[in-house]
């Protein structure tokens, strides 16, 4: 009775909270999926339905088949440069080294950091008469040049480069707990078979992060297709369109190029591109529970 | 010959002295059981001696060779973990691969090496799975075959049954002293359980907070133990402990516990005794037994106060001038609480400790 009475009191404070969710998070997304079906301009309208015309329209867009793929280039090079050096800097703190709470405050640290703040702080850096380019012509070096913001095949870089203080943080984070969670016994045995400490990490304990590996990437994926702050803050989409990732394009469609079913429809993508990260993701994680 | 030496070996973390003093031959093919209760530093003294842990100061040896500063892969050692310490992402083959591959050693004499000691040890049939499809059984005849391949010298345990369910931990235990007798390499064996270390040790090494308190045989440190801390960790039930006064009279030695006056003719004392020095009497329940009338036992009249049924056996608990002392009787032996009967001591078994140092005199 008193169990009863206490599911009761937990299901009644969860209800409001429970209710905005349903409304907010998942009445939008059926609201954004139904206006993609529809023909709305500056604003909603859901007396003009055109089934998937808008889908087949998004993709004839070049711009948003710009942004698309470069969201899994740029996300590739991140979640390559990212695993990288979080790993690398990981195995390196779990030394044991003196002054590793220095070391990871540094590498943690730009994660505090609005991503805004990274973009802008990453534009003077790469501007040629402000940042490095300047700096190191300054040293004499005047044929030096960075052109990476305003050259559409290497914009992409900047990005990653921009992008890559903030991911590293995060995968060094996991990675290190992951190398820390490590039975010492195992090191200890190792010792005592003669394995030296790189095959041990390269065949036995690298190996062992395997779960560690998929949070990280799918953790990074997601902040790769949310991605928005930082591109409007370092390079705008530009040059051109050739820096463009889906969220700007969805924003651009809806706030000032009034298309409304259009920006839905990539909306609706994007969403797809989550889903498909996570449900595998979700499906390994709870069969492993079990 | 000996085949291991530890000399005079200390060991500190920081302030905090982990080890005192401990000095040890080991004879070739013993079976060394360190013996003591958790945190007494046994664990450390056995990494000390694989090397995975440096001493403070002291030297090792092993097979005559002084190993104090090698690496624990240059020991000619090899070391069983109580987590198993298995590589999970890798086969059990892997893992029993996995050593002698890093020694150099030709593929072919390695597979054969490997077929070998895992039918021994029955898990030839295992060998493609990976530790996490195996019991704890399983993991550990595989942690002990990744011991075994290497052929090393000394084999270290550290409480390599304590995470299994006790009837696997018994037949893991024969099993074990059935390897030992095979392979005759060395063993040191660390463990808590002291039926686990009377049954395999050739010798028995008993630690209390780094300090070693008695080496010998299990025979030896249960009926002759130096101290009563050693008297007290051996033994299940535990020895029952009375305080006496020394008597001398007549030109022979008494006990008085009370008003019971026992004599200690048949007892080998290692300091002279003086009349009237007060002593802790220690008598083992098993020494402790129902009188059966024909033999010159000395025996009492006590009154039954308690009665435990073990199933083989029944501890009783007897009243003693107001002292509790507890027997061992037969199943079979018909008792109720409350009756008085006549009980046998075999004061041949009986030890004496001083009661200010606790040592055996
Ligand atoms: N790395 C360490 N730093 C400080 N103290 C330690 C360390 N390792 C072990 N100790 C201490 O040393 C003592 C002995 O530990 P251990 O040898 O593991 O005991 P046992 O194996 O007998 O249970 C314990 O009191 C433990 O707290
Ligand atoms: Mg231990």
């Amino acid at each position: 009775m008193r169990l009863r009475i206490r599911r009761f009191i937990s299901q009644l404070v969860l209800s409001p909270s429970l209710a905005l969710v349903a409304v907010f998070l998942y009445g939008f997304i059926g609201w954004t999926v139904a206006v993609s079906t529809t023909a709305s301009k500056a604003s909603p309208r859901f007396d003009r339905f055109v089934g998937l015309e808008q889908y087949v329209r998004l993709f004839d867009t070049p711009r948003w088949n710009v942004a698309f793929s470069n969201m899994f280039l740029f996300g590739f090079l991140f979640l390559v440069v990212t695993i990288g050096f979080g790993l690398l800097i990981a195995v390196l703190i779990d030394q044991r080294i003196r002054f590793e709470g220095v070391f990871r405050s540094i590498v943690m640290y730009p994660m505090a950091m609005s991503f805004v703040v990274t973009g802008v702080v990453w534009q003077w850096l790469l501007s040629p008469t402000l940042g490095i380019q300047s700096l190191v012509a300054g040293w004499g070096f005047t044929g030096f040049h960075i052109d990476w913001l305003t050259n559409p095949s290497t914009v992409i870089w900047a990005l990653v480069v921009a992008a890559f203080w903030q991911g590293c943080g995060l995968a060094m984070a996991l990675f290190l707990a992951g190398l820390r969670g490590i039975d010492e016994d195992i090191w200890k045995a190792a010792a005592v078979d003669g394995i030296p400490a790189w095959r041990v990490y390269l065949h036995i304990v690298v190996p062992m992060l395997a779960p560690v590996f998929l949070t990280v990437i799918v953790l990074q994926s997601l902040a790769i297709v949310r991605a928005f702050d930082l591109v409007v803050a370092l390079t705008n989409g530009g040059p051109g369109v050739s820096s463009d990732l889906p969220s700007v394009f969805m924003f651009d469609m809806a706030f000032r190029r009034a298309n409304l079913g259009l920006s839905a429809a990539s909306a609706v993508v994007m969403l797809g591109t989550v889903l498909a990260i996570l449900v595998p993701y979700l499906y390994v994680e709870s069969r492993e529970r079990r | 010959m000996i085949d291991i030496r530890v000399v005079d070996c200390h060991k500190s973390y920081g302030q905090v002295r982990i080890l005192r003093d401990i000095s040890l031959d080991i004879e070739r093919g013993e079976f060394i059981v360190l013996l003591g209760p958790s945190g007494c530093g046994k664990s450390t003294l056995l990494h000390i001696i694989a090397g995975l842990e440096p001493l403070t100061s002291g030297s090792i040896e092993i097979g005559g060779r002084d190993v104090t500063d090698l690496e624990p892969k240059d020991r000619d050692i090899a070391m069983v973990f109580q987590s198993y310490a298995l590589y999970p992402t890798m086969s059990v083959r892997a893992n029993m691969e996995f050593g002698l591959r890093m020694r150099g050693r030709p593929l072919a004499e390695i597979r054969a090496v490997v077929e070998e000691k895992a039918k021994m040890l029955g898990i030839d049939h295992l060998l493609d799975r990976r530790p996490s499809q195996l019991s704890g059984g399983q993991r550990q005849r595989v942690a002990i075959g990744r011991a075994v391949v290497r052929e090393p010298r000394v084999f270290l345990f550290d409480e390599p049954l304590s995470n299994l369910d006790a009837k696997l931990r018994g037949s893991m235990r024969t099993e074990i002293k059935k390897l030992h007798r095979r392979l005759g390499t060395t063993v040191i064996y660390v463990t808590h359980d002291q039926l686990e270390a009377m049954t395999l040790a050739t010798r028995l090494v008993v630690m209390k907070a780094g300090v070693m308190q008695q080496v010998g045989t299990p025979d030896e440190v249960y009926h002759r133990p130096l101290n009563r801390f050693t008297a007290d960790f051996l033994g299940s039930p535990g020895m029952n402990f009375l305080d006496a006064v020394l008597r001398l009279a007549e030109g022979r030695v008494w006990a008085e516990v009370g008003r019971t006056v026992i004599p200690l003719d048949r007892y080998a004392f290692i300091e002279r005794p003086v009349d009237g020095r007060p002593v802790v009497l220690g008598l083992r329940p098993d020494s402790i037994r129902p009188a059966d009338g024909a033999e010159a036992a000395f025996t009492l009249d006590l009154k039954a106060t308690l009665i435990e049924h073990t199933g083989s056996e029944n501890h009783v608990v007897f009243d003693l001038d107001g002292r509790e002392v507890t027997g061992k009787f037969p199943a079979e032996f018909g008792l109720e609480v409350g009756r008085t009967l006549p009980v046998a001591f075999d004061l041949a078994r009986l030890s004496l400790f001083d009661t200010e140092t606790e040592l055996r005199i």
